[in-house]
């Protein structure tokens, strides 16, 4: 109940005051460079790696990207730079 | 995100994982703060990445709780780099050492030329630049600069009149004149022997030509004592007179004395300080206290370091402080008196030639002036008194 209230009274500030959502709201900021980049902040965990894709963990819910020749540039508890060729980013709920 | 080319210092490995969960693995390692990148997962099962070598201890704990097994495939920065060189280090140091021999064989004497020279004096001036450490084998910043060395050689050795004293490279060059050496005789032309300056003849040695005067004669400046024409009226000869006059001649000195006077004298204690420097910079290599002397002076000697046939621009000092002291120095009127007299006779003897020597002398005037003392002297002196004077030959 309170958590619910919680997260509309952030939706209501981000909306209101022009804060970023991804400070505020736990959210990933993902930034992609073109097919070969992908920086992804605010994950939550590694839950699956191949060459082929790779599924993160998030606050709510996962991400999955999918593409070719995948190499994890850098790994740190919140951040993932990936390298490849990026194909598909898709968010998966629960 | 960190700078990676500072893991090149700190060291890094490559890990290989083989295994189930390597998800986890990673996620672990997240966790527990160890930095991983390039991962890159080669099938279902093995995966590789690279991690810092000081968190090997705390993966190796980490995978004892996960299913995997971890190779370490791959070592890379300055830790393996030094582990590697200490395996060479016979080479550096062989380099080291060869570098250092260079630099120390480019700093010796390892040769001494003596030229023009007999064998004797040669073998005296060797046995004396031995003395100086100047040898084969010795340092050159520890040896004196050649100025030094040519003015202790001529000092030393009577044998020598001139010695040019060079440093080429390694090479000490000596080039000696002896004093013995035949000198080329002058001819002389001809010519009288007249008096320097008024005197009473003492006595005579003529060598050649026709005396004019006797013993006792008193002669005035210019006269002539011995005569370069010889021989019967109309068959005269001309030659040149040569023989020593001797005459008494008399000297009237003055010397001012004060009786107190204050000067600095060495008291022979002296402090060194060595300095490596490198242009305007000095790193003082021994002697790091000041000196505790009140007055003294500096004396500074500065060499540079060679490498092969080059100067470093580096440079051996050597400062020296030598103690000075100052003297206060009190005469009573008696001894001042005294010294002035001696003073007088000094300078005296100073000026007159070797065969020359004073009869007698006598006090003409003495007085006390202002702390200071004002001695007149009048001396007898017997002395060559025969000079040369051209005999021009107008036709």
């Amino acid at each position: 109940m309170i958590g619910k209230w919680r997260r509309q009274m952030r939706n209501w500030l981000t909306n209101k005051m022009g804060l970023p959502a991804d400070i505020l709201m736990d959210l990933p900021r993902i930034t992609m460079i073109g097919q070969i980049h992908i920086y992804i902040e605010n994950h939550r965990g590694l839950l699956s790696f191949s060459d082929k894709e790779i599924r993160l963990l998030l606050k709510q819910g996962q991400l999955l990207v999918k593409g070719e020749t995948f190499v994890i540039k850098t790994i740190l508890p919140e951040e993932i730079l990936l390298e490849g060729k990026i194909s598909q980013v898709l968010y998966l709920d629960e | 995100m960190k700078n990676q080319w500072l893991n090149y210092f700190s060291g890094s490995v490559k890990v290989e994982i083989k295994g189930r969960g390597i998800e986890r693995l990673i996620n672990a390692c997240l966790r527990n703060d160890i930095f991983i990148w390039k991962v890159k997962k080669h099938n279902e099962y093995t995966a590789s990445f690279y991690m810092l070598l000081k968190d090997v201890s705390k993966i190796r704990l980490i995978a004892r709780k996960s299913e995997c097994k971890l190779y370490f495939t791959d070592r890379s920065g300055v830790p393996f780099l030094i582990k590697k060189t200490l395996l060479n280090s016979g080479f550096f140091i062989g380099t080291f050492l060869f570098l250092l021999m260079i630099f120390l064989f480019s700093n010796m004497v390892w040769n001494i030329q003596v030229r023009g020279a007999k064998p004797e004096t040669e073998y005296l001036i060797l046995k004396e630049l031995k003395k100086m450490g100047i040898e084969r084998g010795a340092f050159q910043f520890m040896v004196d600069d050649p100025d030094t060395i040519q003015k202790k050689l001529t000092d030393h050795i009577d044998a020598i009149t001139w010695v040019g004293v060079e440093l080429k490279g390694t090479t000490f060059y000596f080039q000696v004149v002896e004093k013995n050496q035949p000198k080329p005789e002058k001819k002389i032309g001809v010519r009288h022997l007249v008096a320097k300056k008024k005197a009473v003849i003492t006595n005579m040695f003529v060598e050649e030509g026709q005396p004019l005067v006797s013993v006792n004669d008193y002669v005035s400046k210019g006269q002539i004592l011995v005569s370069g024409f010889i021989g019967k009226e109309g068959q005269m000869k001309m030659v040149p007179a040569r023989g020593k006059i001797f005459g008494e001649t008399w000297y009237k000195s003055t010397v001012v004395l004060p009786l107190q006077s204050t000067f600095h004298v060495f008291t022979g204690k002296y402090y060194e300080k060595h300095y490596l420097s490198f242009k305007n910079i000095s790193l003082p290599v021994w002697g790091f206290k000041k000196p505790t002397f009140s007055h003294y002076e500096i004396e500074l000697q500065k060499k540079p370091f060679r490498f092969w046939r080059w100067e470093l621009p580096f440079f051996y000092e050597r400062v020296i402080y030598r103690e000075k002291e100052k003297v206060e120095r009190n005469y009573s009127w008696e001894e001042a008196f005294q010294k002035a007299k001696e003073i007088a006779r000094k300078e005296l003897l100073s000026q007159l030639e070797d065969d020359a020597s004073i009869k007698g002398e006598k006090l003409l005037h003495r007085a006390k002036e202002n702390g200071k003392v004002r001695v007149e002297m009048h001396y007898q002196v017997i002395e060559n008194i025969g000079i040369p004077q051209p005999i021009i030959q107008g036709d």
